[in-house]
């Protein structure tokens, strides 16, 4: 099987050369970049065939593609796949705006190729046990979500996480969408309601979107949630950042992270501690889901209505925060 | 200085304590019954009094530590009499009501001093010490988390009638709305929800509140009421522009339990237990004590403890309704 990858604006592009490489049967069998100097240089770095044109690298034929490229430039790299007949795992969010999310999904489905969203945390081996302790019924009726996915400001990645038309927003944009969709995932019923809160504290001075963020949903079946999505991670804090939620049911509540898996490291060259992560490979198993969702011919078990939902929530989010009240979805 | 203390329950016995440890006299306990008020008061050599009205004549300071919803009412009664007042948290079931505690104070010339322990706890006092030496810049986003279990205090369980307490969004959530106030500033709207709202016979409880600070920070406020005794936890981040502190109860605990228990009796009400040379509710009455004998200032004053009425009564009405609720600034 051979996948492509189409950008590098989203450095997780990086990570997925190697999990396509740990997959036997599958080959990265091609790059390309809208920056083709960028591109050049990724694919010299890992040593993948380059390709000068998204249109070269689809007439290749791959059986899909990863799409990597800013959040609101997914739609015209969907519809180039789509067009070729090749299946697509995007980058969340799918994009920036509803009508843009709506097409990435409904020009897909018009195709008849597979559309996955790149939602890593569904693969997540601590997730994924709680999920299977909810649905067993040990944890009884789930009432409400205390969630944060808070983060440094992303910058030392991408400068365009922080540009409002490229990224679509800050931290609203940048870290709804996971804790929506293991929250979708979790209770199966859909966000009705958001409110949000914004400010620009952290950087201030240095950027042009909402840098904190906190949010209230919820949803049809009555279970309400916040999620915290600040860039208030110091760059001197132990990592990134990280996504942790307590879930409290009818027998108490369920306290999960995410990314507690770590050895801490206190090295001369740091001075400081460096949490260094050692549980399973979220995404790994995510790009392995869509190898096998490609191979099987059948539905991916993250879609891309999936990520169309978790956009719509974020976009309702700034409609709550410009109005101070919470907005329908 | 004589003091007399009213309601002998957790909270009138922990601030007899903290009295013991002042050069003030501790004369008079009253309780619902004086069956209830006697160990107390025989504990410190007290007078049990029948009511209030009996025991104002006799004392300098009115202690009370009764449910909620009687505070307003025994101020008033207090105030008339002269009295200097420590009342315990939340001031008023209302902020009307505390509004007129204040007034009446005021009036009769008598300290009104509002029992908002969390702002004695060595841990949140020293966290607010740090944003006001400015080691993390200006506050950005704050959370502050406490949980526990259902409060399973017997008559009545004057805790869970929310026409009493407040319910978790007054009773607990008030702690941190007021500390959360105390580090950020004064609160310009409130959004918040609780389980009860939607299914009132939960077994459990749980509050979310959303807060702006007028200072353009924003909190989130988290109160539980659905752990499994006798768990209490409290957590707490703020987040500046240069800086950020964080404080867990659980992973700050300097002693791990791992002997086998030998029953498995829990107190009525969570409570913290970090072990420290002297209890916070202790530091506070001391810091009462002087204030009342004029030597500094409290680090609360009655208007703080009327503000953080107004934000729980906000949480309050924004569960109820739905909406994000606007607080008016308080004159």
């Amino acid at each position: 099987m051979k996948i492509g990858i189409m950008s590098f604006a989203h450095h997780h592009a990086e990570a997925y050369i190697a999990n396509l490489r740990a997959i036997s049967g599958v080959e990265l069998c091609g790059v390309a970049d809208e920056d083709p100097a960028r591109g050049q240089r990724f694919a010299q770095a890992y040593n993948a065939p380059f390709f000068h044109t998204y249109e070269a690298l689809l007439a290749s034929k791959p059986d899909g593609v990863i799409i990597c490229t800013e959040n609101s430039k997914h739609l015209p790299l969907v519809e180039m796949a789509a067009a070729s007949k090749i299946n697509v795992l995007c980058e969340k969010p799918i994009a920036t705006t509803l009508a843009d999310a709506k097409a990435v999904v409904d020009v897909c489905a018009r195709a008849g190729v597979l559309l996955m969203t790149a939602f890593p945390m569904r693969f997540s081996a601590p997730l994924m046990e709680v999920k299977a302790r909810l649905d067993s019924g040990e944890l009884g009726q789930v009432y409400c979500f205390n969630g944060t996915n808070q983060g440094e400001l992303p910058t030392k990645h991408r400068a365009w996480f922080v540009d409002p038309t490229l990224a679509g927003g800050g931290a609203i944009m940048d870290h709804t969408v996971h804790l929506v969709d293991i929250m979708r995932w979790y209770l199966g019923s859909e966000a009705v309601e958001v409110y949000a809160q914004t400010n620009k504290i952290f950087h201030a001075n240095e950027v042009n979107v909402e840098t904190g963020g906190l949010e209230m949903i919820t949803f049809q079946n009555g279970v309400f949630a916040t999620i915290d999505t600040s860039w208030c991670r110091p760059q001197y804090w132990p990592t990134w950042g990280g996504l942790t939620f307590e879930m409290v049911t009818e027998r108490g509540a369920v306290i999960v992270d995410g990314f507690k898996q770590n050895i801490t490291i206190y090295s001369h060259a740091n001075q400081r501690p460096i949490w260094q992560y050692w549980g399973s490979d979220m995404n790994q198993a995510m790009i392995s889901e869509f190898v096998s969702a490609i191979r099987d011919g059948r539905e991916p078990s993250v879609t891309g209505v999936d990520g169309l939902r978790a956009v719509e929530v974020a976009l309702a989010a700034y409609d709550s925060a410009r109005v101070g009240q919470p907005v329908k979805i | 200085m004589k003091v007399g203390i009213v309601g002998a329950g957790f909270m009138g016995t922990t601030h007899a304590a903290g009295w013991a440890e002042t050069e003030a006299e501790l004369i008079g306990i009253v309780a619902e019954t004086a069956d209830e008020a006697k160990p107390l008061a025989n504990q410190y050599n007290a007078r049990v009094y029948p009511d209030l009205a009996s025991m104002l004549p006799d004392v300098d300071v009115v202690d009370i530590c009764t449910p909620t919803h009687q505070h307003h009412e025994m101020t008033l009664q207090a105030a008339a009499a002269g009295k200097h007042v420590i009342c315990e948290k939340p001031l008023g079931r209302t902020t009307a009501q505390a509004r007129e505690m204040i007034e009446a104070c005021r009036k009769a010339g008598v300290k009104l001093l509002v029992a908002h322990v969390v702002r004695f706890f060595t841990e949140y006092a020293l966290a607010k010490s740090s944003v006001m030496r400015g080691e993390v810049g200006k506050p950005g986003v704050i959370r502050l988390n406490r949980g526990s279990f259902r409060p399973k205090k017997p008559a009545g369980n004057w805790f869970l009638d929310e026409s009493k307490s407040g319910g978790i969004l007054m009773d607990l959530m008030i702690h941190d709305f007021d500390y959360a106030r105390w580090i950020a500033g004064d609160v310009e709207s409130v959004f918040a929800k609780k389980i009860t709202t939607a299914n009132p016979n939960a077994p459990v409880d749980y509050g979310l509140a959303i807060l702006k600070h007028r200072s353009g920070a924003i909190s989130h406020i988290t109160g539980s009421w659905a752990y499994p005794p006798p768990t209490f936890r409290t957590h707490l981040e703020i987040a500046g522009d240069s800086g950020l502190i964080e404080f867990d109860s659980a992973d700050t605990s300097p002693i791990l339990n791992l002997v086998a228990k030998t029953n498995s009796e829990s107190p009525d009400v969570g409570l913290p237990s970090s072990p420290v040379s002297e209890s916070p509710y202790t530091t506070q009455i001391k810091e009462f004590y002087s204030v009342l004998l004029g030597e500094k200032e409290s680090r609360i004053t009655a208007e703080d403890g009327m503000a953080a009425v107004q934000i729980s009564e906000a949480a309050i009405q924004s569960a109820a309704t739905g909406k994000a609720v606007l607080l008016e600034v308080l004159s």
